[in-house]
């Protein structure tokens, strides 16, 4: 921020440097002026503004650089940058160009314009005058020292020195001078006394003079002063030479002079023609150069300023469509792209309130969800979802409780597909699945079938799920295992039953039984042999029915009467040996007994467990006629997280019926000829009081028991028969 | 690929062709032109050391036909008279030049040289002549005797440079350019003996 502050704006840096182009141009153009003081400058100026322009190209070229790795990296902003830059540079060159190229053309063609061959002539011509004029001048002037000479011939040596000054204001001259052939001074005269020493004639002059005896040349003695240089021979006896200065008329020697500066400049810009066009096109190419160099580089640093926001926007953008909200772009300028970025803020902000909206509504969903699946965990009913094709969607703990399979296995898979990895569980799955097949609308049935424990009977509600147009899109089923229940009602039924039994049977029993002893009594000695016999023998008849009645009607009011009467720790090992040993005595029956280690022991009525165990091991010596062997084992197993002592009684004896197997608990259900077939059913009754479960192991034989089936030839299904008992285990 | 490869060794082989042809003017030129100092003679006379020297100047004929043009050229003929030290740079004694001017003079068909310093002017018909008082140093005197400490070792330079800044305007970025302009000799350093 700080930096920020202290850097100058870039429109002043831009500004300035512009203006020191300009300054650098114009000096150069002002360079090439000859008459300026800053022509002596002139080279550097150009090396400076050569300078200049590489380093505008440089930087062009790293701009150019720069937007070629964008381009290849294909990052925001870098296609419209170069859009832009290419159609700016289009828009600046073109005009450019076209007026750079009628420059030059102007400018050759002014510069050829400038030399023709007409003023080329008359500079010629002109120069050939001022030469001719001169000639003559010194023609006559030859001819005057001639003259000069000729006279000085007669006169003697010695003479000389005074003719000399005569022949000198005689003829004009400014200097007249006598050499001898070596060259030496003979006599010398001027019209200047500060001259001391004459104009000496220089080696070429000797040259020509011996050569040709005679030398006539225009001589510059200053700088702007003309003089006529003649010199002849004077003959006599030792030759000698004769030297005139002719001043040449001031006027005379002003024209001559002016005429060779315009030649001489005239023949200067005729030769520097093409050092001028190539020094102008220079120039003006620079100026070009330069100038286009410098809004190339100005306009990258205007389009990248330009393209910044619209390249903040296409980062925005894709951060947005990336699923990050959080972009807020800086607002740099309040123009139409600023509204542009403040209007692509306000959508994101709003972007991200609605996701935050819908996040947290998925989140209340998922909880509500949660919540309705924790409720549907802890229901004690099953509950199933299907999908459309009957595939199974959701499944709670207790259908996992009621059929014994982990709701794992549930989800995803069909009933049918189930039952082949249960098939005790066939018979109520493709019920169920029919149902929900077939139903329509809500249905209800109860289905039994036997379970792994046992007889299980289910209340099943269905539903079948409807889309809002009306397509099926599967359905629920609701399972209640309601096998505990309809037992109870059936208990409690039987209970009744004996109940009323006991009280409506037991009471008349007693007199019929004593009327019929009384009768006995009475009418025995009354009555003849034959009929007393009879008579003896109805009367036992009837005792002994009666006796059977009552033994009924106890077994009745057993079964009747509540079991649990006084609750204690049982230990089970020792109560099952205390049963076996009142059977162990009878031959032909081997008792095999097999316990967990540690302790077995159960809460409950010790006089009841002791009657069930009596009652199986008497109905196991039933079932195999007194001979044979009977197993007791006593395991501990964990179910539905708790603890229970499993007591398993197995006999090799002719087995159940399977159709037996529904109803063997049932009051009044025996294969026997003798008993009240209420043994079975009191045993599952103490044991439901006690909270345990009762049921017939389908599961297990005794070694050997099939091949006894099937070398009698019985028909039974199963040989040999077990019960296993669960009773809840005491935890200590 | 083979044939493509002979197409890129052909066109090398030109393009080196193009570049010897375009040198080869430049080096013939090397030869014919530019200013060489041929000897010179110090010698001690009086207080004074005096320096005799002979220039060679040949002018290329590009700077020959400026002339013939009427472009004036100024020449530098500097002078130095160096004292050499073993841990520093040499000291310079003496810094002098004489600065000539040759112009063609069209009217008087002469070559005009004038000595900048001294402003004296000399006429000469032809342009060698003209060259001739310019390659002739006679006596120029480089140090006093004074100045001479035994032991030192001295040594006196020539260089001529062709004052190109003073060439018209125009010419100036082709005399920069061309090798035909490069008419400067190099420093030439006599040693300076007692």
């Amino acid at each position: 921020m700080a930096s920020d502050k202290i850097k100058p704006p870039i429109s002043l840096s831009i500004l300035a440097l512009f203006g020191l182009i300009l300054l650098l141009l114009q000096l150069m153009s002002s360079a090439t002026q000859e008459s300026s003081e800053l022509s002596a400058m002139y080279s550097w100026l150009l090396l400076v503004n050569a300078l200049g322009s590489v380093v505008l190209l440089g930087l062009v070229g790293a701009n150019i650089y720069s937007l070629a790795r964008q381009l290849k990296k294909r990052e925001a902003g870098s296609r419209l940058t170069t859009r832009m830059v290419s159609l700016f540079v289009v828009l600046a060159l073109a005009p450019a160009a076209i007026v750079f190229y009628f420059s030059m053309q102007f400018l050759h063609q002014g510069i050829d314009s400038w030399f023709n061959v007409e003023i080329d002539r008359a500079m010629e011509d002109a120069l050939e005058l001022s030469q001719a004029s001169l000639d003559q001048r010194m023609r006559w002037n030859l001819k005057k020292t001639r003259q000069l000479a000729d006279k000085l011939e007669d006169s003697p040596a010695t003479l000389a020195t005074f003719e000399i000054e005569n022949l000198r204001d005689l003829s004009g001259a400014s200097e007249v001078t006598l050499f001898s052939r070596q060259g030496r001074i003979i006599a010398s005269s001027s019209n200047n006394p500060s001259d001391i020493l004459p104009s000496l004639p220089d080696e070429h002059i000797w040259l020509q003079l011996r050569q040709s005896g005679e030398f006539v040349a225009l001589a510059p003695v200053r700088e702007a002063e003309l003089m006529i240089r003649s010199i002849v021979t004077v003959n006599g006896k030792e030759p000698q030479y004769l030297q005139a200065l002719y001043p040449v008329p001031v006027r005379i020697a002003d024209l001559a002079d002016s005429v060779e500066f315009a030649f001489v400049r005239y023949q200067q810009m005729h030769f520097l023609r093409h050092s001028l066009k190539l020094s102008f096109s220079l120039a003006l190419s620079l100026v070009l150069l330069m100038s286009l160099l410098a809004a190339i580089w100005v306009a990258f640093i205007s389009i990248r300023n330009i393209i910044a926001p619209v390249k903040a926007l296409v980062k925005g953008t894709q951060a947005v469509a990336s699923g990050n909200y959080d972009q807020e772009l800086p607002v740099i300028a309040q123009d139409d792209l600023g509204f542009l970025v403040e209007s692509f803020n306000e959508m994101t902000r709003r972007i991200a309130r609605a996701s935050d909206e819908t996040r947290m509504a998925g989140i209340e969903v998922e909880n509500q969800r949660a919540y309705l699946e924790t409720i549907l965990a802890n229901l004690t009913a099953g509950v199933i979802s299907f999908d459309a094709v009957y595939k199974i969607r959701t499944a709670n703990q207790a259908a996992y409780r009621i059929f014994h399979v982990h709701v794992n296995q549930f989800v995803g898979r069909t009933l049918l597909e189930l039952v082949q990895g249960y098939a005790e569980l066939a018979e109520p799955l493709k019920s169920i699945q029919r149902l929900v097949e077939q139903a329509d609308d809500i249905w209800q049935q109860r289905i039994a079938f036997l379970g792994s424990n046992g007889r299980q009977e289910l209340l099943c509600r269905g539903t079948p799920l409807f889309s809002q147009d009306g397509r099926r899109v599967g359905a629920v089923v609701v399972f209640d295992d309601v096998t505990d229940l309809i037992q109870a009602q059936k208990n409690a039924a039987w209970g009744e039953v004996a109940r009323r039994l006991a009280h409506e049977i037991k009471n008349p029993l007693t007199p019929i039984q004593l009327s019929a002893e009384r009768l006995q009594h009475k009418l025995a000695e009354k009555l003849t042999a034959p009929d007393a016999e009879m008579l003896q023998r109805s009367t036992t008849t009837i005792v002994q029915q009666v006796e059977a009645m009552k033994e009924m009607v106890d077994d009745f009011s057993e079964y009747a009467k509540p079991s649990k009467k006084q609750t204690v720790d049982i230990d089970l090992p020792g109560l099952v040996q205390e049963v076996l040993a009142l059977y162990v005595l009878k031959s032909g029956v081997k008792f095999k007994t097999n316990y967990d280690a540690g302790l077995l022991m159960v809460k409950g009525d010790p006089v009841s467990i002791r009657q069930v165990l009596h009652n199986l091991i008497k109905n196991a010596l039933e079932a195999i006629d007194g001979k044979g062997l009977i197993e007791i084992s006593l395991h501990r197993v964990q179910k539905n997280n708790t603890d229970f002592i499993e007591i398993a009684i197995y006999d090799d004896g002719p087995g159940i019926k399977d159709e037996q197997i529904e109803q063997i608990f049932e009051p009044y259900v025996t294969t026997k000829a003798k008993g009240t077939g209420l043994g079975l059913a009191i045993v599952k009754k103490i044991i439901e009081e006690h909270g345990g479960a009762i049921w017939v192991d389908t599961s297990r034989r005794l070694p050997g028991t099939a091949e006894v089936s099937q070398s009698v030839g019985n028909r039974c299904d199963k040989v040999g028969a077990g019960f296993i008992i669960q009773l809840p285990a005491c935890n200590f | 690929m083979r044939a493509s490869a002979s197409h890129k060794s052909s066109l090398c082989r030109s393009l080196l062709c193009c570049f010897l042809l375009w040198l080869l003017p430049t080096l013939s030129h090397a030869d014919t032109f530019g200013v060489v100092v041929k000897n010179a003679e110090i010698a001690l006379k009086g207080d004074s050391y005096l320096l005799s020297a002979d220039i060679n100047f040949q002018l290329s004929a590009r700077a020959k036909e400026a002339l013939q043009n009427g472009v004036p050229l100024f020449w530098d003929i500097h002078i130095k008279t160096l004292q050499h030290r073993d841990y520093f740079w040499d000291s310079t004694l003496v810094n002098a030049a004489i600065r000539y001017r040759i112009q063609y003079h069209a009217l008087l068909n002469m070559y005009r040289v004038r000595n900048e310093g001294s402003r004296d002017v000399y006429n000469f018909s032809t342009l060698s002549a003209a060259l001739d008082l310019m390659s002739t140093i006679r006596d120029f005197r480089v140090m006093d005797k004074t100045f001479y400490v035994p032991g030192k070792r001295y040594s006196v330079g020539i260089k001529v440079t062709l004052d190109r800044d003073a060439l018209p305007l125009p010419l100036r970025p082709v005399a920069y350019a061309n090798p035909q302009w490069y008419l400067s000799s190099d420093w030439t350093l006599w040693p300076l003996t007692k």
